[in-house]
């Protein structure tokens, strides 16, 4: 399959992708109705569809490690960010026991998400089991929706002040760096199926290998340095959106005398 | 007592005067201004040295094909020259400012640990010494500063210089841990009442920065330094390729300190000029929010895009991809400060006193500095001008034209308030344009050099066109710049001397460093005047038109943590990273298997359940702190004796383990599995050895004593700090004993 025609077909047009989506969309409206931060909403759908439908996902699955972490970035990083986004301000997602509000959990399950889903054993079985992969598709949505609530709760006093906020997303971003660190000069391959896919579905390995030149090697490479490079980037934009915050002006003379 | 009093008579201490004699009161003291004098006098004392040296490589480079040096010691004099100005002369004269006006612009009457204080600045002098001692010990390390591997390697350099080099640096970088950790803990619990973090000065929000940066990037460096020591002086193959080691490994480790170092040494001069240019153009900062956010945003890029030292190397066209994307991003926050700046002049009554001079040249020749910076971040013109002069020339720029020149600016703004003298001001744009001149004629040139080929690092060049005149243009310009030097401690001195009265406030500034006397009293301030905004002094001046009031909007700008929490917090950050770097060569070194000892020779049911005592430490140490809050102290003794035990347990498991390997005959050098395993568990085991000493002082204190503060932020700091260590061997073991049955 060339180039040009895998662009063409290799949509995914089954699978719960297109009905979650409709029936999320259905929910959010009822919910909250068609308001001014609808639009975040539209903008996570829409991203979290293209992720799962789009071409990345066809060589996501099975072919390409690098398409596998881009996915990975957008469903844990990107999507849950702007869903938080998307809620109106008055919503309170406190969660019960408080235990769970604790930052450390919110930590943990952002971190955590990405280191748990490549270990090698895990990151072969998302490829080669359907209900794992689903399972970790939800996972990253979820978890994802864990870690950002702590900065982007709709109502402010459920989010950290600016310096935790800071500390949280820098941690986090270090952490993660780490594991892009490992997994960009590792010797060794973190999901084997992507080194040496056992079945070629889609009759691309030899566009992928000879044409683009992705090697096994070089894919893994740059599925790392995504996870090092412009997810830090994700983590930096937070970091000035919080510093922002910190130095926007309260406006209320009332609170200002100390 | 009589063992004291002959203590004191043999060291010529036994009368009152004699503890008062001025040496005694220089060495002995703990006053933030004295110790920032001293470290800026050190410094000062090291840019000599380190300002011959770059003389004698000048000197060298005059003319083609000159003898004056012999390749051995032009090395060793590069080499030199480049350690002692960025560790022995940016970094202590930078550390030396912030001591002495931070403490000052917050409105505290001293740093948070004042005995900290003075163990961090006493390391610089010593570490110099150390770095110098190898001069009489066969050789001064001949290596470049970056002491590039395999060749500082022994069977490349089997003198004792890289040795002496890599055991200065460790101290020194202890030293610079020490003090940025006492500088965080400063600004956070020491500011005046009202002096919200949003209400900081620029330079004082930019040291705190950049204490950050230190404690995370000076560990990995140290980390780095380990390596190399166990490589050199137990036979081990870290970095050394033939052993199974990797060149590269070093390279990484290197540059993961060496860039952020760049911002290290950058960041506070962005806080000189943020400070200076204000005052002197007499209007406030130009977008106060977006000079102190950049400075979080650079200080977080640098940490992130090393690689791009490292394009030569080899890492391949995705690697390098990515770092040129990144590397070039750095533009963005330090274009932002270099507009404010600007913006700040536009509109304002400049008074170019020597000061602003200084900066204003600073921020032109770093504008210079960034733009090669940009072009170097691109790879295909990296892999060209790499290890020339275009390169000698860039970082020149910045650590001359940006750094060196922000710090004569500081030193002859603050310089009336250290001494209180004004320095002459006709010498002082005597030694501006003598500066500026000579350092343009030195460097400028340089780019060139490099363009026409000319690489760094050649003791001498064959007569090729254009090379012989363009160096004597920079041998002269640096003449220029020696007798610059003379002329600012001529100046210096006679100013000490019999400069005019400079009173408190000669600048007009509006920081509350100038609110006090010039010098200062011991105690920093009789009052302070009302802090409501970023400029107190002006309000103070003008209270009917007073800046804006900044709101405290939040309760973390006035939140004042204990100060002995801080502390070990912080120290737990440098700690993680120095573990991080040691964890991630343990995973490297052991990715693939070797010949050998390896994972399978370990003891994983023993270790594990020894580490179980460990992990059980950290659960009667709380229970201690329970005891304690709850007004137990005899159960607090029992809980904390408990520790102790389990603690000690602990060691000798890892004791027994070691044993084993050793009958097993896996010593420290015999393979890679070896080296890294005993590097790892030896730090861990070093760090426990530190917290049980920590547990038994403080065991001992309740034993003598008991705790009158309830909870007590002893046992609180020393339990954290051990509550860390218990962590950290938790990722050890796992790593080590359990991911082998994982795979």
């Amino acid at each position: 399959m060339t180039t040009g025609h895998f662009l063409f077909t290799g949509w995914t047009w089954g699978g719960a992708s297109l009905p979650v989506g409709a029936g999320t969309l259905a929910w959010y409206l009822a919910m909250f109705g068609l308001h001014r931060r609808f639009a975040y909403f539209a903008g996570a759908l829409g991203l979290a569809l293209v992720t799962l439908m789009s071409p990345i996902n066809a060589l996501a699955d099975g072919y390409l490690f690098s398409a596998h972490m881009l996915q990975h970035i957008i469903l844990l990083l990107i999507v849950p960010a702007l869903v938080l986004l998307s809620l109106p301000r008055s919503l309170s997602l406190a969660l019960r026991p408080r235990l769970f509000g604790h930052p450390l959990v919110g930590w943990i399950a952002g971190v955590g998400a990405m280191w748990f889903w490549h270990a090698p054993a895990l990151c072969n079985a998302a490829i080669s089991s359907r209900p794992v992969h689903a399972l970790q598709t939800v996972s990253l949505l979820v978890l994802g929706g864990v870690f950002w609530r702590q900065i982007l709760a709709p109502r402010e006093n459920e989010r950290l002040s600016p310096p935790h906020a800071i500390l949280y997303l820098f941690s986090a971003c270090v952490t993660c760096s780490i594991l892009g660190i490992i997994i960009t000069f590792s010797p060794v391959t973190v999901c084997s199926i992507y080194a040496m896919p056992p079945v070629d579905r889609l009759d691309l390995l030899h566009t992928i290998r000879v044409g683009w030149g992705m090697t096994p090697e070089r894919d893994q490479q740059i599925g790392g340095l995504l996870m090092w490079v412009p997810m830090c980037l994700i983590y930096l934009s937070a970091i000035l959106a919080q510093i922002a915050r910190w130095f926007a002006e309260s406006g209320s003379p009332a609170t200002e005398e100390i | 007592m009589s063992d004291l009093t002959a203590l004191l008579a043999r060291a010529g201490l036994s009368t009152p005067e004699q503890r008062e004699h001025w040496t005694m009161k220089w060495i002995s003291t703990v006053d933030h201004k004295r110790i920032g004098m001293l470290y800026l006098a050190t410094a000062l004392g090291f840019f000599v040295i380190g300002g011959i040296e770059a003389l004698l490589i000048r000197l060298q480079l005059a003319v083609p094909n000159n003898h004056l040096l012999q390749p051995d010691t032009y090395n060793m004099v590069f080499t030199m020259h480049g350690t002692t100005m960025i560790f022995l002369v940016a970094m202590p004269a930078l550390f030396g400012l912030a001591n002495y006006i931070v403490p000052l612009q917050i409105g505290a009457r001293d740093m948070a640990f004042p005995r900290l204080n003075a163990f961090s600045f006493w390391l610089v002098p010593f570490g110099g010494l150390l770095l110098h001692f190898s001069f009489l010990a066969g050789g001064a390390p001949a290596v470049g500063w970056f002491a590039y591997a395999p060749l500082s390697e022994t069977p490349y350099s089997s003198q004792l210089g890289v040795d002496y080099w890599a055991l200065a640096l460790l101290v020194l970088g202890i030293g610079s841990v020490g003090t940025s950790i006492n500088l965080i803990a400063t600004v956070l619990t020491q500011r005046a009442a009202h002096m919200t973090l949003r209400r900081l000065p620029l330079f004082s929000w930019m040291i705190f920065v950049n204490s950050f940066l230190v404690i995370l990037a000076l560990p990995v460096l140290n980390a780095g330094l380990v390596m190399l020591l166990i490589d050199r002086l137990l036979g081990a193959h870290f970095f050394l390729p033939p052993g199974g080691g990797s060149a590269i490994m070093w390279q990484h480790i290197f540059w993961a300190f060496g860039h952020p170092e760049v911002y290290i040494v950058a960041i506070p001069a962005f806080g000189i000029l943020s400070e200076v240019i204000p005052v002197f153009a007499r209007k406030p900062i130009f977008g106060y929010e977006f000079v102190a956010g950049s400075t979080v945003a650079i200080a977080f890029l640098s940490l992130l895009v090393w690689a791009h030292h490292m394009f030569t190397v080899g890492l391949g066209h995705t690697v390098d991809l990515f770092f040129v994307a990144s590397s070039m991003l750095i533009a963005i926050p330090t274009g932002v400060k270099v507009l404010a700046w600007s913006a700040t002049m536009v509109g304002g009554r400049i008074r170019l006193d020597t000061p602003m001079l200084f900066c204003v040249a600073a921020v032109v020749q770093f504008l210079l500095a960034g733009l090669t910076g940009v072009s170097l971040a691109v790879a295909a013109l990296d892999w060209q001008t790499k290890n020339s002069y275009y390169l000698v020339a860039h970082f020149h720029f910045v650590f001359v034209g940006l750094i060196v020149f922000a710090i004569l600016g500081a030193l002859h703004y603050w310089f009336p308030k250290m001494s209180g003298r004004m320095l002459s001001e006709r010498l002082g744009k005597w030694t501006f344009w003598l500066m500026t001149i000579g350092f343009n004629l030195t460097f400028v040139i340089q780019h060139f050099l490099g363009l026409a080929g000319m690489p760094r690092r050649i003791y001498t060049y064959a007569d090729l066109p254009g090379w012989g005149w363009m160096n004597l243009v920079s041998t002269v310009g640096a003449f220029l710049m020696a007798a610059a030097s003379l002329l600012f401690v001529w100046n210096l001195v006679t100013s000490l001397l019999s400069g005019e009265r400079a009173g408190d406030n000669p600048w007009k500034a509006w920081t509350l460093e100038w609110a006090t006397t010039s010098p200062p009293p011991h105690e920093n301030f009789q009052r302070l005047p009302p802090i409501r905004s970023r400029r107190p002094l002006w309000d103070d001046a003008n209270p009917g038109r007073p800046d804006p009031m900044v709101g405290a909007k939040w309760k973390a700008e006035t939140f004042a943590p204990e100060k002995n929490k801080t502390a070990v917090i912080a120290f737990i950050i440098s700690e993680t990273a120095f573990f991080a770097v040691l964890i991630l060569a343990y995973l490297f070194y052991n990715a693939t298997p070797q010949a050998g000892p390896g994972a399978q020779d370990l003891n994983l049911a023993k270790t594990g359940l020894f580490s179980l005592c460990l992990f059980a430490s950290s659960f009667t140490l709380w229970r201690s702190e329970v005891s304690l809050n709850r007004g137990r102290q005899r159960a607090m003794r029992a809980w904390l004796a408990a520790t102790i035990l389990l603690g000690g347990v602990f060691l000798i498991g890892q004791g027994l383990e070691y044993g084993t390997l050793f009958r097993n005959g896996a010593s420290v050098n015999v393979n890679l599995f070896a080296t890294s395993f005993f590097t790892l568990t030896g730090f861990h085991g070093l760090h426990v050895c530190v917290g049980l000493i920590a547990l038994l002082i403080v065991l001992g204190l309740t034993l003598a004593a008991g705790f009158k503060r309830r909870p007590s932020p002893a046992l609180k700091a020393v339990a954290l700090y051990w509550h860390f260590v218990d962590g950290v061997w938790l990722v050890v073991f796992s790593t080590i004993y359990l991911l082998p049955h994982l795979r």
